[in-house]
Formats: C-alpha cells, sequence, structure tokens
C-alpha cells in the first residue's frame, strides 16, 4: 500500500435543492465523497450535473433561494470534527472557517472581482478577517502573495485595479486572494475555462506547485477530462446531480466502468490518432431537471440499457477505490 | 443546514412545501405565453389593468355613467357638498363636479396617451432608422436629441406654450415634441447593439433592403421595452397636464380635464371649506397614474428575461 | 452645444414680438425718445447689422451679465432673476439633498430585507410619490398642516420684520417637504434596484467566500458599487432643481424663479422666459459635468477625457 492517506474533509449523502420559479430542482442528489491533504480531486461533469452546487454546498454559498436538504460535511480539523452542514449559513463558526480553511476561487475573475477596489485591498480583506496583523505588515504580506503567483511589478500592481490586469493575471490575483491565509482546502471552480489554453497551462503549474508547497487539497471542478488527466489523483463523474463513478485517475480514465464515462472519453479527439478516429458524440440530450427519467438516470442516453435499468441503480465496487452507479458495470469494464 | 436543526421559518416552510410537491409528480400545465403567464401572476398589474379600463371605459361611455352635463352652469346650486343628487358635490358655478371628472378623463387619457403615442412613433422610427443606419442622419438627430433633452421638461414645455398659444391640440403636439427624446435614445440604443447581431448579416446577405430589416426584423425584438416605456409615458404625461392645467396654463380652461379641475384650489377658500370640488379629482388622476404604473412595472417584470423569482 | 442653444435662444428672442429695442435699452430712455433718435440708437446698438452680428453682441452682453430688459416691468431681468434665485435655491438644494440621502437609506433597507413587510411598505409609498401628482401633496399639505391645524405658515418665504435667517425655517418646511417627499420617492425605487442588481453580482459571492461578515459585503461591496448608476440619476434629477420647483413655488407661493417664469409665462414676457429658459439649460449642463466627475471619482474603471 502507499501513505496513509489522511482525510481532510468528508461528503456523505448531499442532498441540495433549487426553488426557483416556485419549482423544486433535486440539483445534487445524494453525493458522498472524500476529499485527502495534499491530494486533488476532480469532479467532473456536463454543465447543469450539480458539480458546482457541490462545490458551493461545502463552502454554504449557495444562491438564496435554495438549501442543503439533507447529508452530512465534515471538516476533519487538526483535533475535531466539524459539521458544515449544521453551522449558520453566514454565522460566526462558517466565516471563520471560510477564507482560512476553506477558500474558494471562481469561474470569470473579471466579475469575481470587485470593480472599485484594488487588488491589494481585496487581498488584504482576506488578511483583515482571520489574521491579527498590522496594516503594514498586510500590505507587504499582500505583495508578497502577488509575487510568489508571478505576478511582475508586484508592489505597483497591488495598488491597480482588477480591469486593469490581463484575464491571466487576474486569475492568478484571486489565486493569490484565496490563498492568502494558508487554507486547508481549495476549491476551484472552473478556473480556467475563461482563459487561454496557454494561461491554462501556467495557472495549472501554479496550482500543483501550491499543493505541494502547503500540502492543500484541491477540489477541481471542471467539464474538461484534460484537465483532470493532468491534475487529478482522484477523480468523481457527475451526471444529473449524482456521481456515477468514482475512482483513481487512472483506474476512472482507462478502464471506465459507467457508460457515461466511457462515451463521455469517446468523444475527446486524442492525439496522435489522427483525422480518422471517430468522434461519437453521446446521443439524446441531457433530460429536464424537472421532468427525469425514473430509475438511472442516463437510461435514455444509454447504450448498455435494459429493464433492470428502471430502478435507480446502487454502487458497484470494481476495486477498493473504484466504483460505478450502474447495474452495468462488468459488461462496461470487459468492453475496452 | 439539516432537516432536525433547521429554523422554522417562512422561506423554509415554502421550500418543504414545493419539494413535497415535486417528489409527488407535479406537472404544471403549460399553457400559454410565458410572458402572459407572469403578467397573470403579478396581481398588481392586473389590478392596475383593470382600474384602467374601468377609468377608460367610464370616460368614453360618460353620456352613460352620468347625467349631467359637465358643462351646464346653474347658478341655483352653487358650491353645494356631495348629496343623492350631485355624487360629489357641485363647484363654483353650480357644475356637478362628477361629471366634469368623467368628461375630464376623456382629455386627460387622450393628452397622456396621445402624447406618448406620438412621442413613440417619432422617437422609434427616427431611433430606428438612423440608428440602424448611422452616419450623418444619425450624428444631426442625435444632437438634436441632446439639445432638446437639455432642457428642463416643464421649462421647455411652458416656453413652447407662450410661444404657440393654448389649446389641446398645441398642447398634444408640444408634448409630443419635448418628449420624443427618451424613447428615440433608447430605441437607437437597441438597434446599435442588435445591428451587430449574426442574423442582420444574415439577412443583409440574402440581399433584404434596410427598411426591411430595420422594421421588420430587429424592431420587434425590441418592442418589449418600447411598450413598458409608452405606458410609463403616458403617466407621465398625464401628471404633466395635470399641473399645467393646475396652472392655468394647460388645457384651456373652458374644456374640462382633470388638471383643470384643479385650477380652482388655488384659492385657498376653496381648499380649505369645498374640499369636493379639488380633491376627487386629485385622489382620480392618482389611482389612474398608480394603476397605469402598476400596469408599465408589470409589463417591464415579464418582458425582461432576466428577471428571476 | 451651449453655443447652438444660445444660437436658438436668440432667434427665439428675434422672432417673438417685441421690438428689439425695446428690451435693450431702459424704458425710461424708451419713453421720451423721438424716431430719428430711435433710428440713431438703433445704427449705434448695431440693430441694423445683418443677424450674425447682432446675435455676437447680445453674445457678449450676455456673457458680460447683460441679460436685457423685462418687457413688463423695465426692470434688468439679470437683477430680477438674481434676486429670485437663492430662494429657488434654498427650496430645490435642500430637497435635493433630503431626498438622495433618504432616498438611498430606504431603497438600501427595502433592497436588504427584500420581500419583507417594510420593504412591501416602502415600495409602495414609493408608487404612490411617483404617481401623486406634487401639487396635490402641497395642496393637501397646506389644507392639513397650514389651514386646519395651523402649525406652518401658509406660504410665502420672509414675511415682513423677520430679522434671522431661522425666522423663515418654517415656510421652508412644507414646500422643501413636498418636494422631498416626491423626489425620495424616486430615488428610492432606483436605489432599490440599484442595490438588488450589486447583490446579484459575482464578486459579493468572492467577498462572502472570504468570510466577510455580511455588513461588509452589504455596504462596502454591494452598497458602494449600486451608488454609481444611483449618483448618476440623481444627476439627471438635477434640471428638476430648476424645473420642478415651478408647481411647488405656485402652490406655496415661495418666490423663486420658478413663479417668476409661470407668472411671464402667462403675461407672454418673452425676454425674460427666454432668459430663464436659458440660464436653465446652463444649469442643466453644469449638473451633467458634474455627474461626469463624480462617476470618474466613484469609478476607477472611468477615465477623464
Amino acid at each position: 500500500m502507499g501513505i496513509q492517506k489522511e482525510a481532510i474533509l468528508t461528503v456523505k449523502d448531499l442532498k441540495t435543492y433549487i426553488y426557483v420559479n416556485n419549482r423544486c430542482n433535486r440539483a445534487v442528489d445524494g453525493v458522498s465523497f472524500e476529499v485527502f491533504k495534499g491530494e486533488t480531486l476532480g469532479i467532473v461533469g456536463e454543465s447543469g450535473c450539480g458539480k458546482s452546487i457541490t462545490a458551493s454546498s461545502i463552502m454554504q454559498l449557495l444562491p438564496r433561494l435554495s438549501r442543503i436538504e439533507s447529508g452530512e460535511i465534515t471538516y476533519h480539523e487538526k483535533d475535531k470534527d466539524i459539521r458544515i452542514d449544521l453551522l449558520e449559513r453566514n454565522g460566526k463558526s462558517m466565516r471563520e472557517l471560510r477564507g482560512a480553511d476553506i477558500s474558494m476561487i471562481f469561474q470569470d475573475p473579471m466579475t469575481a472581482l470587485n470593480p472599485v477596489y484594488t487588488i491589494g485591498s481585496q487581498i488584504r480583506e482576506n488578511l483583515l478577517y482571520h489574521t491579527s496583523m498590522s496594516s503594514q505588515s498586510m500590505k507587504e504580506k499582500a505583495v508578497e502573495l502577488l509575487q510568489k503567483m508571478g505576478i511582475p511589478l508586484a508592489e505597483h500592481r497591488s495598488g491597480e485595479y482588477p480591469h486593469q490586469f490581463s484575464g491571466g493575471m487576474r486569475q492568478r490575483a484571486m489565486i493569490a486572494m484565496a490563498m492568502a491565509c494558508n487554507p486547508k482546502i481549495l476549491i476551484a471552480d472552473e478556473p480556467t475555462t475563461a482563459l487561454d489554453v496557454t494561461i491554462q497551462a501556467q495557472i495549472f503549474e501554479l496550482m500543483q506547485k501550491l499543493k505541494e508547497e502547503h500540502q492543500t487539497a484541491i477540489i477541481m471542478i471542471t467539464h474538461d477530462m484534460g484537465v483532470i488527466a493532468e491534475l487529478a489523483n482522484d477523480v468523481a463523474v457527475m451526471y444529473m446531480g449524482s456521481i456515477v463513478e468514482k475512482g483513481t485517475v487512472d483506474e476512472v480514465l482507462r478502464n471506465p466502468a459507467h457508460p457515461y464515462t466511457k462515451a463521455l472519453l469517446q468523444t475527446i479527439p486524442k492525439l496522435g490518432q489522427g483525422k480518422k478516429q471517430k468522434l461519437e458524440p453521446i446521443r439524446g440530450a441531457t433530460p429536464d431537471p424537472y421532468m427525469r427519467p425514473k430509475g438511472c438516470q442516463f437510461m435514455p442516453r444509454c447504450d448498455y440499457a435494459s429493464d433492470e435499468c428502471n430502478q435507480f441503480p446502487e454502487d458497484m465496487q470494481i476495486t477498493d477505490s473504484h466504483y460505478a452507479k450502474c447495474w452495468k458495470s462488468k459488461e462496461v469494464t470487459k468492453n475496452v | 443546514m439539516t432537516e432536525e436543526k433547521r429554523p422554522k421559518n417562512r422561506l423554509n416552510k415554502r421550500f418543504d412545501k414545493l419539494r413535497d410537491r415535486e417528489i409527488h409528480g407535479y406537472n404544471p400545465n403549460d399553457s400559454g405565453g410565458r410572458a402572459f403567464k407572469k403578467l397573470k401572476s403579478n396581481r398588481l398589474a392586473v389590478i392596475g389593468l383593470i382600474f384602467v379600463i374601468l377609468t377608460i371605459s367610464a370616460s368614453i361611455f360618460a353620456p352613460f355613467v352620468t347625467q349631467y352635463d359637465p358643462q351646464k352652469v346653474d347658478l341655483r346650486s352653487m358650491l353645494k357638498p356631495p348629496s343623492s343628487d350631485h355624487i360629489l358635490g357641485t363647484d363654483k358655478i353650480g357644475r356637478d363636479v362628477f361629471a366634469r371628472i368623467i368628461y375630464g378623463g376623456r382629455i386627460s387619457i387622450l393628452v397622456g396617451l396621445g402624447s406618448a403615442l406620438g412621442a413613440a412613433l417619432i422617437g422609434v422610427s427616427i431611433g430606428a432608422y438612423t440608428g440602424y443606419r448611422g452616419g450623418w442622419w444619425d450624428s444631426i438627430f442625435l444632437r438634436i436629441s441632446e439639445i432638446v433633452m437639455s432642457f428642463p421638461q416643464i421649462i421647455l414645455v411652458l416656453l413652447l406654450v407662450s410661444i404657440l398659444g393654448q389649446s389641446l391640440m398645441n398642447l398634444i403636439i408640444i408634448f409630443t415634441l419635448t418628449g420624443w427624446g427618451s424613447l428615440y435614445r433608447m430605441t437607437r440604443a437597441q438597434m446599435l447593439s442588435l445591428r451587430e447581431e449574426e442574423y442582420v448579416q444574415a439577412l443583409r446577405a440574402f440581399g433584404l433592403s434596410r427598411t426591411m430589416i430595420c422594421y421588420k426584423h430587429i424592431l420587434p425584438n425590441a418592442l418589449g421595452p418600447i411598450m413598458v416605456n409608452i405606458t410609463l409615458s403616458t403617466a407621465m404625461f398625464i401628471l404633466q397636464e395635470a399641473g399645467l392645467s393646475f396652472l392655468g396654463l394647460g388645457v384651456p380652461l373652458n374644456i374640462p380635464t382633470w388638471g383643470n379641475i384643479l385650477n380652482v384650489a388655488q384659492d385657498l377658500r376653496i381648499l380649505q371649506n369645498y374640499w369636493w370640488v379639488w380633491l376627487p379629482s386629485g385622489i382620480t388622476i392618482s389611482f389612474f397614474v398608480l394603476a397605469v404604473n402598476f400596469v408599465g412595472d408589470g409589463l417591464r417584470d415579464s418582458t425582461d428575461p432576466t428577471l428571476q423569482g | 452645444m451651449i453655443l447652438v442653444i444660445s444660437f436658438l435662444i436668440y432667434l427665439g428672442l428675434e422672432l417673438t414680438p417685441g421690438d428689439a429695442v425695446s428690451f435693450m435699452l431702459p424704458p425710461d430712455a424708451l419713453m421720451n425718445i423721438k424716431p430719428a433718435e430711435l433710428e440713431q440708437i438703433r445704427d449705434s446698438l448695431g440693430l441694423n447689422q445683418p443677424f450674425i452680428v447682432r446675435y455676437f453682441l447680445w453674445l457678449g452682453g450676455v456673457i458680460q451679465g447683460d441679460f436685457g430688459y423685462s418687457l413688463a416691468s423695465g426692470v434688468p431681468i439679470k437683477d430680477i432673476v438674481l434676486d429670485r434665485l437663492p430662494a429657488t435655491l434654498e427650496l430645490s438644494i435642500s430637497a435635493l439633498i433630503l431626498s438622495s440621502i433618504l432616498g438611498v437609506i430606504f431603497g438600501t433597507i427595502s433592497a436588504l430585507y427584500r420581500g419583507s413587510i417594510t420593504d412591501n411598505c416602502f415600495t409602495f409609498f414609493g408608487m404612490l410619490g411617483v404617481s401623486v401628482p406634487e401639487f396635490i401633496f402641497g395642496l393637501i399639505a397646506l389644507v392639513i398642516f397650514a389651514l386646519n391645524l395651523r402649525w406652518l405658515p401658509v406660504g410665502q418665504r420672509i414675511l415682513p420684520g423677520y430679522d434671522s435667517y431661522w425666522d423663515h425655517m418654517p415656510h421652508l418646511i412644507m414646500p422643501a417637504g413636498v418636494l422631498a417627499l416626491m423626489m425620495t420617492a424616486g430615488v428610492m425605487r432606483y436605489s432599490r434596484s440599484s442595490m438588488l442588481d450589486s447583490l446579484n453580482k459575482e464578486f459579493i459571492r468572492t467577498a462572502r467566500s472570504k468570510g466577510v461578515p455580511e455588513w461588509r459585503v452589504n455596504f462596502i461591496h454591494g452598497l458602494r458599487v449600486a451608488l454609481i448608476p444611483i449618483v448618476v440619476l440623481i444627476g439627471f434629477r438635477f434640471p428638476m432643481l430648476i424645473g420642478g420647483t415651478v408647481i411647488i413655488e405656485q402652490v406655496f407661493q415661495w418666490p423663486g424663479v420658478g413663479e417668476l417664469f409661470v407668472f411671464n409665462v402667462r403675461s407672454q414676457n418673452y425676454p425674460l422666459v427666454m432668459m430663464v429658459a436659458f440660464l436653465s439649460v446652463i444649469a442643466v449642463l453644469l449638473a451633467s459635468f458634474l455627474i461626469d466627475l463624480f462617476t470618474a471619482l466613484l469609478d476607477p474603471r472611468v477615465k477623464l477625457e
């Protein structure tokens, strides 16, 4: 075996429902996973599968018209466990955790940063509420953080506004802001979707470095399998509010056990296989969350479907760490 | 928070209800356009609409609502308080107040709606066409609208009244001339953003003439905010007419309008002792404009796709 | 821009009835003049010069403060206006300040407690304020407070015998109060919607994710950004400073520029009417300039040109 992995966050059977337009959207409908210290968990899925809401639930940053319906979110601090789901949404305990223990970076740094305050002051805001540093040392620390994130002329830049930064630099600034208090967990919600591919690579390199230096656990939310392959240790594939497959990156990508994962992988062009390779889009369309199929959510689009799929599948273990929510997982693994 | 520890407040109870309903297979009847449905669910707008329709009908069918002639002078019953004979009493020269209000509504609403439509017609057509074409014409009209909008509206209106003289037609013309600016600006802005859309390029590639593209294809997309603006402008013009007539500078005093009736309130004696002569008219204006505003707000809520519950 | 408008105004002056001479000369001189002398004066004043030259002569006069003379009273227009200006400014500035502060406060409270009873009450009063004609409010206030309860004076600004500045405060309360009430309604509605917009933005979420307390999220982040469009809107209300007081001044017999304007419109005293209109435009343009300045101050994304 390997080194004993230390779980820093445990999510058990999380359900988060969204109540908009007088309807109930079961956005996250029973999700469980563990996040380990110094490791990256990738959560991958299409738009609307519930991955962002899962991330928001962990930090209780849900929109006004939604709530954590049931389940447990446990943060394993050094000597005690904190049940995040039982904390008041913007209460003192939750606020103490945010920024200092668990941080989040968002998809579009242009809208995620306040346009009327300088970058430096926004970084300092994090320090202001979690440390007791003096005003001068906070200023210095902010500059230091920007430097570490690879922003040149950090001192000058610290006094500038978000619109004066380029896209990649803005994202670095946001990471600097999130890492200011050395959080144990960093949640990255599609951090590079709005950026160029070359900048994307730089950002990921940066995140990798941070992970190694500070042993930060990272939850990486994305819709891009390539990102998962690059950065993640473990991966969870989500569809319509449930995790349909989970395991190490090696296991899931080489030996997918769920038809959805398999289909996803088949839509990605592989470098080196030339023009003749077949790209198969997944047939059908993602169901309306308000009009869900009975039983397995993927059934209408699945090549392996049969009558037993009318019953909502259980998790089938493939190995100790790898499982899939499918009655036919054995078949799927055979047909690689 | 999980079920056990959740605070039992209004929001949570509502959520519980929605969730249980959903789990038991809820399927709303999806008939009728989305916009119309949203309008129906906005109760204030509906109440407003009913009131507006009632008032307009009362004005149009005035002879059926009241048997009195608003102009008829009856010196024997001056300043009589409300009674079974005259529902709202009589004014200084014996005219029935209620009748004056009902008939007055005709003119006030005519001025309000007429000016709003006129301003809309001019503003939208110019804004649409010059906005789309750009170039020389666009700059000229932009300048013109800037000049017109630099004047505080009342000042400009009064200025024109002093030059052109007072009459019903003049007033509508003046209102239209001073009011086309805002719709022009709005239409132009919409035009500027929509004309860069891809479907416009496609239409050009098909060889459609500029006028066709502008009026038949782009304009309908901008219709929502325009309707809202017309509604709210009507309210504004009615208020303006009321103000002007109160000063005696609006519609000539021989034609009753809601504002005209209030002109007598400048006399402190009447103000204090004979409330029925002026107050009902003021209340009517207020409620009507309020109703129109409700409708306008409701229209705005239902045509704005970004607003959420 | 100003030039164009000044040109239009001058055009208006020329086209309206009333001899150009008669309003450029002091009336006492006009009384005793002989036709020949009149021609001489016309010549000397450049009145027989082509239109353009006359325009520039007039413009020059205006810049130096010579606005011509009122047709009715013969008093220099400048004096009349200056005499009335403080009254109007008193009224409008106090109403503007009061309504801006109250409007933003109420609008923000409304937005923060969205959907609550407080919010619904404020919104309803906002709707009322925007729908009820201002003079109705004024008249009702007059009846209740001045005539029936006799708490406040009926109108006018200063009665003879008053010495200090503060003595006429009671007179100011009603007109300023009514005007402020109306304006607060508009500012409040706009503040509420701007605040709601701002609170919906992504950076609010980012602020929360740092563990920042709610009050800071709402005010330092939310309100601060919401203020930008609110300031622009309050700026658009500046024209009301000159125009909006017209009706209120009439109701309360407040001796300001507005009342002056109405009176002279009635009596068709064109020179005066034109000049006041011109001045009001200048006020509006000045206000727009100030607003641009403020916006640049509040929003670092905007660059001053």
